[in-house]
């Protein structure tokens, strides 16, 4: 997948690792260093999404995306910030942004969310709306909250329905522990240890053991993809 | 007083600087004992003589008196019959000049010299009696004669008689009250030293706002106070510069370790052979290890410095403790544990996010120190103040901690030796007990009940917060 992405950082150092990595991922990159030239940037032309720092020089993060709201621009927005605290988030969220990722972070977590807007940004999500949700043989009926694979009806616990129901919804999407943490359960801290590789294996075991096409994936250093492939 | 308090103050009343304090204060009680029963004798005494003086004085007017209206026969006859002030059987008096001596209480004429002033005699006012002390005035009649006029010193004696036959009564009671004031100087100095102490041993235990009262006395005591006071506050301040350095070391962590997690992510993307795979992806767990305690260190620093949003809301406990045994429960049964949830329903006001963070290090602890059962119960406890307090409790059936131990291991990046070898940041406990702080409750560690579920051994923490 590729697209246009502006990133609004004053870190050198981590804005080139951010730009090497994106660009490897076939993205094209376009860097501003301050906040007046990244709200100079954002309105001049035109990005799928923009990653934006929320401490900067001559123009805070925040008020540059309230700027850009302002301006009626709907492009999703990242923020970035070394104020992790769930006071800072909410006041990120508030002022328009799509994401909020706390410093540091990792590159995984970072492009998987990316991802993750840029296909809701097109469509690609399916509704919530929706009442079944498919991927290859496995079917997930919203309604009867029934789970089957093929044939085989599949037993889930309230948790394991609402964690595939998540997976599903972003099916081939890299979906990062921290986001199923705080999708399905609503914390935006990390509890340590392998809390959640532990209930992605159970569910796993559920789905994929004995079938032939395993759907779940791990991803290496980011999270889990649900796909046919 | 339970006995253990009664045992050690004895202990500590019996240490050598207590021993020789009270020993000088004792001796130095009876020794002003025995000074004051001296000078009272003395003064006595005195009061004594200058009444023996002025009866003798007195004696002698009359008998002037007796002289000077009748003549010498008068006089002798006065002194014969023991009329009026010569009646008194300590009198004596004696008329020397011509013919016989004329004697009262008297046996023979003592030799005194002529005096104005009265002086010491010694006289035997009877036959069988042995020579009594006596004080007497010698003065020389118109017509030559002398007479002398002297009274015996008998009440000088019975007064050393009481003091003897009281002396052993005085002695036991001077020791006595020497001996109580010792004790209880001794006492109230070691009750103000050990109150002075043990604010000290809660500064020592972390809890610098302790402070001793200042009395006012302006004494040696007071300035001790005030002095361990002002050590207090500095403590305090530098407590917190320290934790403020902390915050900021971590704060400027944070971005070289993110650049540290995109370079290696970056390896990993483009990393063909399977041994540096391998090593990228240990530095990886590690990478993600140090950005967790970054992440958890800035949290304490923010929520002891009381810098995050009042987010308080009345919050169902057993419904958040119901959720994250849920979540740690595959983990759990993984790593073989038995985790339990004993909830009874109770609200409480606080964090959600801030309280589940606390719970879920209590329970990861649990998991990773404690023995292979875990119980996780909320309850409603009453305290003696009448006040409701919603509890927490997460109860292992491990090793536990040294009760000596568990403050420590409370405090930033602490973890017991033997725990040292074991993943963790060492940042849990802390953040748990500055979450209770912040909501005005209180975390403590302690020892399971022996009817509990883990079967009294283990450790059992709990998180109180107000309802």
């Amino acid at each position: 997948m590729a697209g246009r992405i502006l990133l609004v950082e004053d870190d050198p150092q981590i804005a080139d690792y951010i730009m090497s990595g994106l660009a490897e991922e076939g993205f094209t990159v376009d860097h501003a260093g301050n906040g007046r030239d990244g709200l100079f940037l954002a309105t001049d032309s035109q990005f799928d999404l923009v990653v934006l720092d929320r401490m900067l020089p001559g123009m805070d993060g925040l008020a540059l995306l309230k700027a850009m709201r302002a301006a009626e621009m709907a492009t999703p927005v990242i923020m970035l910030s070394a104020l992790a605290s769930t006071d800072d988030r909410i006041a990120g969220l508030t002022a328009g942004a799509d994401d909020y990722l706390g410093k540091p972070f990792s590159f995984g977590e970072l492009l998987a969310r990316i991802q993750a807007l840029l296909r809701r940004a097109s469509g690609a999500v399916r509704q919530v709306q929706e009442t079944t949700l498919r991927c290859a043989d496995l079917e997930l009926d919203r309604l009867t909250r029934q789970v089957r694979r093929g044939t085989r009806k599949i037993a889930l616990q309230p948790r394991e329905f609402r964690l595939l129901e998540y997976m599903l919804m972003h099916a081939g999407e890299v979906v990062t522990r921290t986001m199923l943490l705080e999708a399905v359960w609503d914390y935006h801290f990390d509890p340590g240890t392998n809390v959640i590789d532990v209930h992605i294996s159970r569910l796993r075991r559920k789905i994929d053991d004995g079938e032939e096409q395993t759907l779940f994936h791990t991803v290496r250093g980011a999270g889990y993809r649900l796909a046919a492939d | 007083m339970p006995a253990r308090t009664v045992r050690r103050a004895v202990r500590r009343g019996l240490s050598p600087t207590m021993v020789r304090l009270v020993t000088a204060i004792f001796v130095l009680q009876l020794l002003s004992s025995a000074l004051v029963i001296v000078f009272l004798r003395g003064q006595m005494l005195d009061v004594v003589r200058l009444d023996r003086e002025r009866q003798v004085t007195d004696v002698r007017d009359d008998l002037l008196a007796a002289y000077y209206d009748g003549g010498r026969e008068e006089l002798a006859e006065f002194i014969t019959a023991r009329r009026g002030s010569a009646a008194d059987p300590a009198v004596f008096v004696a008329l020397i000049g011509k013919g016989a001596p004329v004697l009262s209480n008297l046996v023979r004429v003592p030799d005194i010299p002529l005096s104005t002033k009265p002086q010491q005699v010694a006289v035997r006012r009877g036959p069988d009696q042995p020579p009594s002390e006596g004080v007497a005035l010698v003065g020389q009649l118109p017509d030559g004669e002398r007479l002398v006029v002297g009274v015996v010193s008998l009440a000088e004696r019975r007064i050393d008689l009481a003091f003897a036959s009281t002396a052993e009564l005085t002695i036991a009671v001077a020791v006595l009250m020497a001996l109580l004031s010792a004790v209880v100087v001794g006492f109230v100095i070691s009750r103000r030293t050990h109150l002075i102490a043990e604010t000290a041993a809660e500064l020592a235990s972390g809890n610098f706002g302790a402070r001793v009262p200042i009395e006012g006395t302006g004494d040696g005591f007071d300035h001790l106070r005030q002095q361990v006071n002002l050590m207090a506050e500095r403590i305090g301040e530098l407590v917190g510069q320290l934790s403020a350095v902390s915050g900021a070391l971590a704060h400027d962590l944070r971005s070289p370790v993110t650049r540290l997690s995109a370079a290696i992510d970056l390896a990993l993307a483009r990393a063909e052979e399977p041994r540096a795979i391998e090593a990228l992806q240990a530095a990886r767990a590690d990478a993600d290890a140090l950005r967790t305690m970054l992440e958890n260190a800035l949290e304490i620093s923010l929520i002891e410095g009381g810098a995050v949003e009042d987010r308080r809301r009345p919050l169902d406990l057993a419904a958040v403790a119901e959720d994250l045994v849920e979540l740690y429960d595959p983990l759990a049964e993984q790593s073989e544990v038995r985790l339990e949830a004993r909830l009874e329903p109770v609200t409480a006001s606080a964090d959600r996010e801030l309280v589940s963070r606390a719970l879920a290090n209590l329970i990861d602890n649990a998991l990773k120190y404690g023995g292979d059962a875990v119980v996780v119960s909320t309850r409603a406890v009453p305290d003696a103040d009448g006040m409701t307090w919603a509890e927490i409790a997460v109860e292992d059936n491990g090793p536990g901690i040294a009760p000596t131990d568990r403050t420590r291991v409370v405090e930033r990046f602490v973890r017991l030796d033997d725990a040292r070898t074991r993943a963790g940041g060492g940042l849990g406990l802390a953040m748990v007990s500055a979450v209770a702080r912040l909501h005005g409750g209180s975390f403590v560690l302690g020892d399971p009940v022996a009817d509990g579920p883990s079967g009294g051994k283990g450790l059992v923490a709990t998180l109180r917060l107000p309802c």
